[in-house]
């Protein structure tokens, strides 16, 4: 559920970045990359089995 | 390089990201292999890219709006090293089918890296920005207008598709059905 909101945020940012004003569309698009990075914060649980 | 140029470049970008998108949709339809949470917000990233060179070719190339391709391409380098890393041990086959020897994830990481590049190197050439933000912008051509219309539309596609895979609840780590279709069924 989280991708279908996500992705229609995006397609909403893209339509307002084509036909509304600009600071709408930065300000959105800053709204849909911090949910994008959270979402990958909330799936990103496995550890990674690697030695540095 | 001039301002017309560079949004007939940001045209072409916005035609790589259509790609990029309806070859992710080809490979989940023909193979039936269905995108994994991780797989999501790659494709994700790729269509966040594109709202950069939508703004360029709607209000003129803008230092600003190549920055926003930027960060969208760094997140999505960081999304997919991390897929990279979880296949990466000896003996781990990774996660779907290779495509020329390489999983999805590799070749997603391969176009961020590449898009950083070619955005670091398009903001090279300074004749694009000089006529200046309240200069007005002449109405986009057919090319340009057909290239943003095309990615709308692959991402509003994701919005069914997404929604036919996971349902109302959370993504499936590891989807084998479309959950939608499922409980239909």
């Amino acid at each position: 559920m989280e991708f279908t909101a996500l992705f229609l945020a995006i397609t909403i940012v893209m339509v307002v970045a084509w036909f509304g004003r600009r600071p709408l569309a930065l300000a959105l698009f800053a709204v849909v990359l911090a949910a994008s990075v959270a979402t990958y914060l909330h799936h990103a649980t496995d550890a990674l089995k690697l030695s540095f | 390089m001039t301002r017309a140029f560079a949004i007939t470049l940001n045209a072409l970008g916005l035609y790589a990201v259509a790609l990029v998108l309806a070859g992710a949709f080809a490979a989940q339809l023909v193979l039936h292999e269905l995108p994994c949470p991780l797989c999501l917000l790659q494709r994700l990233q790729f269509a966040v890219l594109a709202i950069g060179p939508i703004l360029n070719v709607r209000f003129g190339p803008r230092p600003s709006h190549y920055a926003l391709s930027l960060l969208a391409a760094v997140a999505g380098a960081a999304f997919s090293t991390r897929q990279v890393l979880l296949h990466i041990l000896p003996g781990d086959a990774g996660y779907g089918t290779a495509l020329f020897g390489y999983h999805y994830y590799t070749w997603a990481l391969i176009g961020f890296a590449a898009a950083i590049v070619l955005l670091a190197a398009i903001l090279l050439f300074d004749r694009q920005f000089e006529q200046g933000a309240a200069a007005e912008q002449p109405a986009p051509g057919a090319f340009a207008t057909s290239a943003v219309w095309l990615v709308i539309a692959l991402t509003a596609l994701n919005v069914i598709s997404t929604l036919l895979e996971c349902g109302f609840g959370a993504c499936a780590d590891n989807p084998v059905v479309y959950e939608l279709l499922k409980r239909q069924g």
